[in-house]
């Protein structure tokens, strides 16, 4: 939209009238009470579900926790190398079953006080114990060991050469134990359920990171400022909020009239309306994807037979889906691995064929089709809004004469449907939460213990188990880096052929920023990485 | 009846209303399907028979439904709504943190709306059949049948992007030094503590959702008061005042408007609570940290200490805006006596 010329001197005169108002209450707000230092503004939708590091989960999450609470080893900018982090070395033993750290001396917490080998125990045994959304990160942890106040040994119960990755994850990141314990927090599996630290962990942070936390307020700012103290490099910017800007359009209406600096869910749709000269907008692919689960397990038998699983994987058009939900903005996903993990090379991209739908179905004495619930979560996952993607399916398995009963459901309501008696289609997403496949193929694979396997109703139906996968993973996880890529492959391939997860699209990430700030990039892990955010000078 | 018993009676009656209303919220929260567990714990810990136990002694779910009633009433009563399953902290506190925010933006907006529905309803009884009466109608419509969602965006896009007049989402500038409260209202706040700078932000903040939120208001107030006026207007003493030589203002606003004004009272006072309780799609939009995202954030997340805080805090609002309305009435109208 375009202001008119002959309105503009109207609008000049109103803009004097407001600024004249300012003035004469004091001063003008903005140009008052800024310090010398300015605030990075970020919009998003908090959506936090806890700050206590034990407890979080989600994507605000990822962004404050890789702020303020360092871990023992970091991602690199390229998204695959395992740099220093609070350990300066560390080594592995040949099968990948004994990590042992060495905490570099200069790290200090918040408070001053030095990271210690004990803290660090500490903290993956409270994560482990309190068993929040992230506890499985050390699930295939034996015993932590603490031979020195500056040394961590780590010894898993089975080899597992993607457990530097599940370090680097920033819900591993190393608490002050001394102070948390003073608020409440526990650590042991016995003591987990009187742990009261986490409102405490809602007002203050007790890390190691470059930044602490300054206030939160639910539903409207997380306010971090910089840590004074941090024994790495100093960030730049003084003071980081974000701000609870819930819709995308309203995220890029407040970065294009310079409210905000950053905004972080402008969905590629609203991105294509960003025209202000001072906001730059790249659209990056990201490692997150959508997909399709069918649950053969689910409540009232639905004929969900491996043909009938095949013939709902061809019947949809995953160009047009991507076209459809995002503008384009995204990329097919063969597999339920993110395209550039290990293992998810190669594959064939995902085939629309709606003759070959309709053979399996008439194979598999389906000819007429049939009637099926897809209970889902009414959400909006990383810019696609589930109702259209679900209404999209629907039309598409409808040629094929598959009618589908949608039922969007809150997520809390959707978890309990999907975690008792299922529901035969859904759809969710997948954000990586470290750089590495074992996450995928623990979550995906028909493989007894892993989160779908579970949902998907699998040890109800025969033959649903997939014991091949078990094996290859096993061996991955003990190989060197080159076989273990090539066994990763071939139990994506079999998981294709599971067809019980059938992604749907990996949307593009859209980093939306004025042009005064630098340092913007996709972290798989941290997904916005504060600390590498300055202004243009 | 002495006006100070009346309101006392009627007070005496508002811990029946939000027993009521308690009732009613707490068996729905029984009738859902979902599981108030889902919310609170993570899917491995609900997998979890000790994790589970320990929730449900923690939030007081192992009861049978009848004690988690009494429970309930008895907390409620002792001025405790429980804790919040998803911001961790006492759903009173969470409530005196956002009723201000709203309170502020609700007022703002019944002021805006209230006062030009007024006045254009007045004009346009003037008017009558014109196109300023014509216009005024338009206005009302648009303002009654425009989605907040739709209004809301436009109004940003309009005079915070394009024309750079007002600020963005938000109260205050996040730029700014945070203003320390006294009331909550930022506006009372700001005068409070002598910071003009902070006052003029708050109120430049205020404008945008106050005006989105106070039109519907406005289409509803200038209706009703020119159907209230040109009935009004053609009565026998506003003859006798026109025969008198009284001017045309002073017949509209002191012989015809105080009489018109009457029916418009109701529609304030449920304008207020409805708002009040209505400003959801506003405050969400327009990332207001009131009552409504409160309501909307707690449902979504299965909330059920907080769902049943906001209701039995609707209830209260509508019981105490009902009686300021009957109130009003007497202020008035001297004709009306209370009983």
């Amino acid at each position: 939209m375009t202001i008119p010329k002959n309105v503009s001197g109207l609008v000049a005169s109103a803009r004097v009238a407001i600024l004249a108002a300012g003035v004469a209450a004091g001063l003008g707000a903005t140009a008052s009470a800024q310090g010398d230092e300015q605030p990075l503004i970020i919009a998003r939708n908090l959506a936090v579900n806890s700050l206590d590091p034990a407890r979080t989960s989600c994507d605000t999450c990822n962004i404050y926790m890789a702020a303020v609470y360092d871990t023992v080893v970091r991602l690199g900018q390229d998204n695959k190398t395992v740099e220093p982090g609070l350990a300066e070395r560390w080594e592995v033993n040949g099968d990948s079953t004994v990590f042992t750290f060495h905490l570099n001396a200069k790290a200090v917490f918040a408070d001053g006080s030095p990271v210690e080998a004990k803290d660090v125990k500490w903290s993956w045994e409270r994560l482990t114990n309190l068993q929040g959304g992230m506890s499985w990160l050390f699930e295939q942890v034996k015993s932590i060991e603490t031979p020195d106040s500056h040394t961590v040994v780590v010894t898993l119960s089975q080899p597992d050469s993607e457990f530097l990755g599940k370090v680097i994850a920033p819900y591993s990141g190393v608490v002050n134990s001394k102070v948390a314990s003073q608020h409440g927090a526990k650590t042991s599996k016995e003591e987990a359920a009187t742990d009261t630290a986490e409102p405490w962990f809602l007002a203050n942070s007790a890390g190691s990171g470059p930044y602490v936390l300054a206030a939160y307020a639910p539903d409207s700012e997380l306010r971090l400022k910089r840590n004074d103290h941090y024994w790495n490099k100093q960030a730049d910017i003084g003071e980081v909020v974000i701000r609870q800007v819930k819709d995308s359009v309203a995220q890029a209406q407040s970065l294009m009239s310079g409210a905000v600096d950053i905004a972080t869910e402008v969905s590629p749709d609203t991105a294509k309306t960003i025209s202000a000269p001072d906001v730059t907008v790249q659209t990056v692919p990201s490692y997150q994807f959508l997909y399709l689960a069918l649950s053969p397990g689910a409540k009232g038998n639905p004929p969900l037979s491996v043909p009938v699983r095949q013939a709902i994987g061809y019947a949809i058009d995953y160009k047009k889906l991507i076209d459809f939900t995002i503008g384009g903005a995204g990329q097919l996903v063969p597999v339920a691995i993110p395209n550039g993990f290990p293992g998810a090379d190669g594959l064939p991209a995902p085939e629309y064929n709606v003759k070959k739908a309709k053979e399996l179905l008439a194979s598999a004495g389906l000819k007429d089709g049939f009637t099926m619930e897809a209970v889902f979560p009414n959400e909006n996952y990383y810019g696609v809004d589930m109702s259209t993607l679900m209404q999209f399916v629907q039309q598409e398995l409808a040629k094929v004469s598959i009618q589908l009963q949608l039922k969007p459901v809150t997520f809390p309501v959707w978890l309990q449907t999907v975690k008792g008696e299922g529901t035969p289609l859904t759809a969710s997403f997948y954000g990586p939460d470290y750089f590495g496949t074992d996450q995928y193929v623990r979550t995906f694979a028909m493989m007894p213990g892993t989160r779908w396997y579970t949902r998907s109703g699998a040890e109800r139906v025969q033959g649903m188990a997939n014991p091949k996968e078990k094996e290859l993973l096993d061996k991955a996880l003990a190989s060197p880096v080159d076989q273990r890529d090539k066994l990763y492959h071939e139990i994506a391939q079999l998981m294709i052929k599971d067809r019980v997860i059938i992604p749907l699209v990996g949307p593009n990430t859209v980093l939306a920023y004025n042009n005064k700030v630098e340092g913007m990039r996709y972290s798989v892990v941290a997904l916005l990485p504060l600390q590498e955010l300055r202004f243009k000078k | 009846m002495n006006a100070y018993r009346y309101v006392l009676r009627r007070l005496a009656g508002l811990p029946f209303l939000l027993l009521g209303v308690v009732t009613v919220a707490f068996l729905l929260s029984q009738l859902s399907p979902a599981e108030p567990l889902a919310s609170i714990l993570s899917e491995r810990q609900l997998s979890n028979p000790e994790a589970v136990a320990a929730a449900k002694a923690r939030w007081g779910l192992d009861r049978s439904p009848v004690e988690q009633y009494l429970y309930y009433v008895k907390n409620v009563f002792e001025g405790d709504l429980g804790i919040s399953f998803r911001t961790k902290q006492p759903v009173i506190e969470d409530l005196a943190a956002r009723l201000p925010a709203t309170m502020e933006l609700v007022l703002a907006a019944l002021f805006l709306g209230v006062g030009s529905g007024i006045v254009l309803g007045v004009v346009a009884a003037r008017f009558r059949d014109t196109v300023v009466d014509q216009l005024v109608r338009l206005i009302a419509l648009f303002g009654s049948s425009l989605p907040v969602f739709w209004s809301g965006l436009a109004a940003l896009s309009i005079f915070s992007v394009q024309l750079g007049l007002l600020p963005g989402p938000g109260r205050m500038n996040p730029r700014a030094a945070a203003l320390d409260p006294i009331t909550g209202f930022n506006t009372i706040d700001a005068i409070l503590r002598g910071n003009m700078a902070s006052f003029s932000d708050a109120v430049t903040h205020l404008i945008l959702p106050a005006a989105v939120l106070g039109w519907a208001t406005t289409g509803v107030i200038s209706r009703l008061v020119r159907a209230s006026m040109l009935d009004v207007l053609g009565q026998d003493y506003i003859l006798m005042a026109k025969a008198k030589g009284s001017s045309g203002l002073r017949i509209l606003f002191h012989h015809a408007l105080r009489n018109a004004l009457l029916p418009a009272i109701t529609v304030i006072g449920y304008s207020f609570a409805y708002l009040l309780t209505g400003a959801v799609l506003t405050e969400t939009i327009f990332s207001w940290p009131g009552v409504g995202s409160y309501a909307v954030e707690s449902a979504r997340a299965l909330d059920y200490p907080a769902i049943m805080g906001v209701t039995m805090l609707g209830g209260a609002v509508f019981v105490l805006t009902n009686l300021a309305t009957d109130l009003a009435y007497v202020l008035v109208d001297p004709r009306i006596k209370l009983q």
